[in-house]
């Protein structure tokens, strides 16, 4: 109990400093609330990418709206109602999604994409790319295809999957940091 | 992921100035004592006095005016502070604001009615519903911009909420302004017309909220 008073002591300390305009302290609150925010989504998403990017939004969502958590009142209570929020649209917009869209890019896409990118780059091993393609969670493949094989802008690819510009940035980069990762490790292999 | 994404951090720093907490919401509904007042005497001011303030005397008349405009503004503070992730009012709360809210209305137009008897002609009974409704509507409008000027930063749980405690809020003050004005005092006539303006500036207050909940989550997200 009193550590969790202790705990609460430190997260009104962190926000303050944040509020002040410490990017530090800002990591700090993060690493403190990440893993429980993330629990928080998994009631809802099962998608651990989505989970993820939900998380990243929260703080994003945090960030703008930093002026409204009122010291020295508990943070959690404050973060898990920006989370709601967050989680909430995420909701809307997928079963907006799910209602009127069929997903602009699936898994038979990567073979297309992969096709594509070897085309311009001969020393990719198109099967791998393909597979890795495959791999990546469906929200990062299609931000990441929009992108790199469709060339659509990150502000087209927005407002395409109903998502904000820094989600899609978010989602692409992370496709990328994933495929690096999966195809260094084919190569290895 | 216990770290921030670089494109997470990017975004942060590039709008990292120092911010000044909002001041508690009650605080913050204070800052439209001044236009309560404005409404308070602007609505009689424009549209004229209502014509037997004499038998309501001053106290019944403006007193009661001032406590439904006071009423108002401690409902605006329910909005903002129901508009802080995390803060949201207890279902007893809201009731009790609601209730309360409702009993202010009908206590002050019972005892209007009982002071300042009005019998209206069956002819004109239904044109003076439409205007009243039409006049305390209007003079609500600015209350509500107030209002959601005040609430722009904020970030509702619940913004159907959250919009039509604003309205409520908004109409009570205006409505305190509007009953100087109209001297129909029969209890059909107010809850139709001025209890009418209240519900139609709370529906557009949830309305309002709604929008400005998707438009900043289709911006910002």
């Amino acid at each position: 109990m009193s550590d969790e008073r202790n705990l609460d002591g430190e997260l009104v300390a962190e926000m303050v400093a944040y509020q002040n305009g410490d990017l530090e302290a800002f990591q700090r609150l993060f690493r403190a609330l990440a893993a429980e925010l993330g629990r928080f989504f998994a009631a809802t998403v099962r998608d651990v990418s989505q989970r993820d990017d939900l998380v990243q939004e929260t703080f994003l969502a945090l960030h703008r709206v930093r002026q409204t958590y009122l010291p020295p009142l508990p943070v959690r209570p404050w973060v898990f109602g920006i989370a709601r929020n967050v989680e909430r649209r995420h909701r809307r917009s997928w079963r907006r999604r799910g209602a009127h869209e069929t997903p602009l890019v699936d898994s038979a896409d990567a073979a297309e994409a992969a096709e594509a990118i070897s085309g311009s780059s001969p020393s990719l091993d198109r099967r791998a790319l393909a597979s890795a393609l495959r791999r990546l969670p469906a929200s990062r493949r299609e931000a990441w295809v929009l992108h790199h094989v469709h060339g659509l802008s990150f502000a087209e690819i927005a407002a395409r999957l109903r998502i904000g510009l820094d989600a899609a940035k978010l989602r692409s980069s992370r496709a990328m940091i994933a495929l690096r990762s999966l195809l260094g490790d084919a190569r290895r292999g | 992921m216990a770290e921030p994404s670089p494109r997470l951090l990017e975004a942060v720093a590039r709008d990292l100035r120092p911010v000044r907490p909002l001041a508690a919401p009650w605080r913050r509904a204070l800052v439209l004592l001044p236009l309560g007042f404005l409404l308070l005497v602007g609505v009689p001011w424009f549209w004229g006095i209502r014509k037997n303030i004499s038998e309501l005397g001053m106290w019944l008349a403006w007193g009661l005016s001032a406590v439904q405009a006071l009423a108002g503004l401690a409902v605006v503070g329910a909005a903002l502070r129901e508009g802080v992730p995390g803060r949201k009012l207890t279902p007893a709360a809201l009731a009790v604001t609601l209730a309360s809210s409702a009993t202010l209305l009908a206590l002050i137009t019972w005892v209007t009615a009982q002071y300042a008897p009005v019998v209206v002609r069956p002819e004109v009974r239904v044109r003076w519903v439409w205007e009243c409704l039409g006049i305390a509507t209007l003079s609500g409008i600015p209350a509500l911009a107030a209002v959601a000027w005040l609430a722009w930063r904020l970030l509702p749980n619940r913004p159907w909420i959250a919009g039509a405690l604003a309205g409520l809020g908004a109409g009570l003050m205006a409505d305190a302004g509007m009953r100087l004005f109209c001297w129909v005092s029969e209890p059909e006539h107010v809850a139709l017309s001025h209890g009418g303006a209240i519900l139609i500036l709370m529906v557009a207050g949830a309305l309002l909220s709604r929008f400005a909940e998707t438009w900043k989550g289709w911006r910002g997200r």
